[in-house]
């Protein structure tokens, strides 16, 4: 995925009610385009798994 | 005769069960010292006591006190916050209620971070909670007062919470121990959320044993909080033959040679045998996406009618969470499923537990990671949390226990982690350990028995 810029940032957060002060997203960037990481297991993430088959591999886990 | 607050839980129960002392000696004890102490440490914000006065149950009369979100019907709850600051809970915690029902004392609120929202036990609006080993330094968080309040034994133990480390940061940093419960292992009914994929409650105590006290008291289904799971709570202190898996090399290179002497020779303790080392950066980044996203969307309503009214810092972690993509969000939920089962069949394949430091350096100062931190201030946050949030990611239990000392005297914390609901081998191996090292016997200079 690309980074998001500060202004996606800055419109996605004013889109859901919170107005960033100014400079705010440059700041924020970073950071939130540090979670988007490229994961190994995600190509081979199965199509039926979703988050709730945690729960039973947790409890398969024990 | 020595005081009695600074004995352990379990060595407090025994006496009390033998009638060589009574609670109320207990709770004077512990009020003392909490009138002595708290204008040092800030780690209470309220001293009221509530206790049935029961000579029943596993916890009969010992005092314990908790951090400022565990909801009490009547009482204030402030969680560490401005904007809840006076709020009176309508309901009981079901970790209280329990608590309650094996007769300990509730002596008082811990002071905490912001909504639970930091790892270090900075607080604007309550102040700071200081180390009792060392004032100027971190107390970690964000269950600042349950560290900070069972290493200066004002009380027996506290409950904490721990979304991305905050029982077990805590814990390494002022020399108690800490236990991460398996996600759904213990009831959040009436406890403060902040990401609730995330969200654990565990104890913090003196020791193994006396987690393994608390933690049998709290543990088990509980309707009113569906994720709780029916495995069965089960603690043998006497279990023997844990295999320990560790990554030498990796801790050797990314850790602070003072940690990794101590942390290696706690491995050597446990005749750890090598493994290639989890992911841990890509997991805690997968933690921090699940986190953010959860706990923005938890504080949505305040942060569009009081945003000003959070800590800045606080604002800058809630305003991120805006900015994650649902499908990322979710697809990293997705992942997890995956994550934990290879974490369980290739890291713990011929292991019960996987040993690492719980903080990889040596405990920083509060300017060092506060407001006046400067431009290194982010990067010594992410090492403080370094290695713990990959464990939340999972949701698999993990115990901290003391290991060592840095040369400024602050404690050095070993982290064991182990499969979804094998707390009772996590306390085990703490409690083998504790028979064979006294690290978590030493109290912080001026705070042992003062008799």
């Amino acid at each position: 995925m690309k980074p998001l810029t500060s202004e996606t940032i800055e419109a996605l957060a004013a889109a859901q009610g919170v107005p960033l002060a100014p400079g705010r997203a440059e700041r924020l960037a970073p950071g939130v385009n540090a979670l988007n990481v490229a994961d190994p297991l995600r190509d081979k993430l199965p199509f039926d798994i979703d988050p709730t088959s945690y729960v039973l591999a947790r409890e398969r886990g024990k | 005769m020595s005081e009695p607050a600074t004995l352990s839980l379990a060595e407090a129960r025994v006496r009390r069960e033998r009638r060589e002392l009574s609670a109320t000696e207990l709770l004077q004890s512990c009020r003392q010292r909490i009138e002595r102490w708290q204008p040092r440490l800030n780690a209470f914000v309220s001293t009221e006591v509530r206790f049935a006065g029961t000579d029943r149950g596993a916890l009969a009369g010992i005092p314990l006190a908790h951090k400022d979100m565990f909801y009490r019907a009547g009482r204030v709850s402030n969680c560490g916050s401005k904007i809840r600051k006076g709020w009176v809970a309508p309901l009981t915690a079901a970790v209280l209620e329990r608590l309650d029902a094996a007769g300990a004392a509730d002596i008082g609120t811990l002071n905490m971070a912001e909504f639970a929202y930091g790892p270090t036990g900075h607080n604007e609006h309550w102040g700071d909670c200081c180390n009792p080993w060392k004032p100027e330094c971190i107390t970690g968080g964000s269950s600042s007062g349950s560290g900070a309040a069972v290493a200066a034994r004002l009380v027996f133990g506290a409950l904490g919470s721990d979304t991305g480390g905050s029982v077990r940061v805590p814990a390494a940093a002022c020399g108690v121990t800490g236990l991460k419960t398996t996600w759904g292992r213990v009831s959040r009914h009436g406890a403060m959320p902040l990401s609730h994929s995330l969200d654990t409650i565990g104890p913090l105590a003196r020791s193994a044993e006396d987690c393994a006290l608390i933690f049998q008291a709290i543990a088990g289904h509980d309707v009113r909080d569906p994720l709780t799971s029916r495995a069965p709570v089960e603690v043998d202190l006497g279990r023997r033959a844990l295999k320990v898996a560790v990554s030498s090399g990796w801790i050797e290179r990314n850790a602070h040679p003072e940690v990794a002497a101590a942390v290696l020779a706690a491995a050597r303790f446990f005749n750890a045998r090598e493994v290639v080392p989890p992911e841990f950066e890509l997991l805690s980044a997968h933690c921090l996406t699940v986190m953010q996203a959860e706990a923005s969307a938890q504080h949505a309503q305040w942060m569009r009618s009081c945003s000003q009214d959070y800590s800045s810092a606080v604002r800058v972690r809630l305003e991120a969470g805006y900015a994650i993509p649902a499908a990322q969000y979710l697809e990293v939920l997705r992942l997890r499923t995956m994550w934990l089962e290879r974490f369980t069949a290739t890291t713990l394949a011929q292991a019960d537990l996987y040993l690492c430091p719980a903080v990889p350096v040596p405990i920083p100062t509060r300017e060092e990671t506060g407001p006046r931190g400067g431009p290194e201030m982010p990067k010594r946050l992410a090492e403080v949390t370094r290695l713990t949030r990959w464990v939340n990611y999972l949701g698999v239990p993990a115990l901290v226990v003391p290991c060592g000392f840095d040369r400024r005297g602050l404690p050095i914390g070993l982290q064991l982690v182990a499969r979804p609901f094998a707390e009772g081998a996590l306390l085990a191996a703490g409690h083998r350990f504790q028979q064979e090292t006294d690290w978590h016997r030493r109290a912080p200079p001026e705070f042992g028995d003062a008799a």
